[in-house]
């Protein structure tokens, strides 16, 4: 089914664009060091540099691993008192094997080098395209090994890139890449602008708004199927900032077809529109808990922009954020517990993370306009977009780790990011 | 090319007015359903700009709706009303000024029936996205709601386009100030 989903995609993609580049802002030094050994190889088996590059890559940039090589192939005889004496935790080794022209076996043991042993352990067969794929599934596994935690690598990202053309226009595109920004394809392409782009939970689909009739109405397109972008029926006045419910049945977006701007429920199979917040202000930028039992939007009913909560059970609509004068566009991390929004401070706009139950609100940028926080699948990262100089780029924090990764485009501006749920 | 003309008018002071808006609007809204009533129209109009150039009498040439509107609508700029009206930050409020402007509008509308208006509704950059494409439009309806005491609300059509289209692209104060914008295009 994937194989096939792959195939399509790069079927259907109008064209590959630029890879985002990713830089390391801060490291955290006293990250769990790791050793991911390069892999041995039997036969045509390049990509075993590969898969160990992609993994390090991995481990680093989720701020929780300092992950190195080693300068040979390390084998099953472990020479343990040698990695203890450099302080390292964990050893990853691999083998690939060339089975077919095409067909690889992938092997690969993780070793934990103060019990010495196997933490981990697992053998494939993959296909060439499929290497990529796999790694990001073993990094997975090996993550949760090690803590306990899914990783987020076997995961895709969304975001919108604009290039100034040299005709003076400037161009729009909604990309989807893996989590590591590679292997990025473009599914839209506008000369106006595409905003709120939203993986659907089954990752098979992304809602957005796009302007390419001339106001903002909400699509929902399928990368990697065979089948016609979807728009919602029309509605008067704005449709924007779509959001899907966790069980992927229905989507709340922002509507303003009475003149106010509300959160209404779109069911999708029974084409039913649900009103769930009326207030003369505006309210948008709803998302769900992953639970769907509560609801998280800007509102500015009380005179300043502040985030609440809506208990879809009881109704009940409570403020969520007290501290400053603008807190807008809050997602919930995936436990529930916390929510990521954008927060004022002074003249800047920065990202924060609210502890819900106790209100206590810690700035975790330092930039001048950041927007748009989005969850890692695993709660443990925050993408998000950033100014940067006179472009916009996206820029991923590890919650505890505390470091900074970057990515950004040499063709222009980097915005809008989602971060996909886990496959199904 | 628009933007641009719209720019320079809006920095043009208003020409002064002899009624206040307390007035006009007393005078607008006792007569709520009066559009086909030319009397009433007149009557409302104390800040009508030239009335003589725009009886209402255009006829249809060759050219057909688009000279009239091009015709119509240069003249109106002449005349140096705003065809852009700015906002404070986070603030949709429609002031005196502006009130006065979107009453020249109203009455450029009525003695020309056959135009319509688009009224786009603009944030600047800070905030979030969608928040401002929702303010935006909360901006576009504040002159929707002042063309509507003169019911013409079914000819303006309101739309937002949030921070995406600034008009200036700069991070400072003076570009937000004029990013946050109603702009009138008429068609």
């Amino acid at each position: 089914m994937r194989q096939f989903a792959a195939a399509f995609l790069a079927l259907y993609a109008t064209a590959s664009f630029a890879i985002l580049e990713v830089t390391i802002l801060k490291k955290d030094e006293n990250a769990f060091p790791i050793v991911i050994s390069p892999f041995a190889v039997k036969g045509d088996a390049k990509q075993g540099e590969v898969i160990a590059n992609i993994m390090r890559d991995n481990f680093n940039r989720s701020g929780e691993f300092n992950a190195s090589s080693a300068d040979y192939i390390i084998n099953s005889q472990i020479n343990f008192d040698k990695w203890k004496d450099k302080k390292i935790e964990a050893i990853v080794i691999g083998k690939l094997e060339q089975v077919s022209k095409n067909i690889f076996n992938v092997e690969i043991e993780l070793i934990d080098t103060y019990t010495r042993k196997t933490l981990y352990a697992k053998k494939f067969a993959v296909h060439n395209s499929g290497i990529r794929r796999i790694t990001h599934y073993l990094s997975d596994q090996i993550y949760f090994a090690l803590l306990g935690v899914k990783g987020s690598f076997d995961t895709r990202l969304a975001y919108v890139t604009v290039t100034n053309m040299s005709n003076g226009k400037r161009e729009y595109r909604l990309e989807i890449s893996d989590s590591d920004a590679q292997n990025p394809q473009t599914i839209f392409r506008a000369a106006s602008p595409i905003l709120s782009p939203a993986w659907s939970p089954d990752q098979n689909k992304i809602a957005y708004v796009s302007f390419k009739n001339g106001r903002s109405e909400v699509f929902i397109q399928y990368p990697f199927m065979r089948r016609k972008t979807q728009k919602l029926p029309y509605f008067n006045g704005i449709a924007s900032a779509p959001a899907w419910h966790p069980n992927g049945e229905s989507l709340i977006m922002t509507l303003s077809k009475d003149g106010n701007k509300d959160i209404y429920s779109y069911h999708l199979k029974d084409e039913k529109l649900t009103r769930l917040t009326k207030d003369v202000g505006i309210d948008t930028e709803a998302s769900y808990s992953a639970d769907g039992e509560r609801i998280a939007f800007t509102s500015n009913r009380s005179g300043q922009v502040q985030v609440y909560i809506k208990y879809l059970k009881t109704g009940a609509i409570k403020r969520a954020t007290f501290e400053g004068s603008y807190n807008a566009k809050a997602v919930f991390s995936p436990d529930g517990k916390s929510l990521a929004l954008v927060h004022r401070v002074d003249k800047d706009y920065r990202i924060a993370l609210l502890d819900i139950a106790t209100k206590d609100l810690i700035v975790i940028t330092d930039n001048k306009l950041d927007e748009s926080p989005f969850f890692s699948p695993n709660g443990g990262m925050i993408i998000f977009a950033s100014n940067k100089g006179d472009t916009g780029v996206l820029s991923v924090v590890s919650i505890l780790g505390h470091q900074t990764f970057e990515l950004a485009s040499k063709a222009g501006e980097v915005r809008e990011p989602n971060w996909s749920h886990y496959s199904k | 090319m628009l933007k641009i003309t719209s720019l320079i008018m809006a920095t043009v002071l208003l020409s002064s007015c002899s009624t206040t808006v307390e007035e006009l609007y007393q005078k607008v809204a006792a007569k709520p359903s009066v559009v086909n009533n030319e009397e009433s129209v007149v009557a409302a109009d104390s800040s009508r700009f030239e009335p003589q150039e725009y009886n209402g009498n255009y006829v249809r040439k060759d050219g057909g709706q688009s000279s009239v509107l091009q015709m119509a609508t240069a003249e109106l700029k002449n005349t140096g009303v705003q065809f852009v009206l700015y906002f404070s930050y986070d603030g949709s409020e429609i002031d005196e000024a502006a009130t006065q402007a979107i009453i020249k509008h109203a009455n450029f509308m009525r003695d020309n029936p056959s135009l319509n208006l688009r009224l786009e509704g603009h944030a600047d950059e800070r905030g979030t996205r969608e928040y401002n494409l929702a303010l935006g439009e909360n901006r576009a309806l504040a002159v929707k709601e002042v063309l509507g005491l003169y019911d013409l609300n079914s000819r303006v059509e309101v739309i937002s386009f949030g921070e995406e289209t600034p008009l200036i692209q700069a991070h400072d104060e003076s570009a937000w100030g004029k990013n946050r914008r109603v702009e009138f295009i008429y068609q």
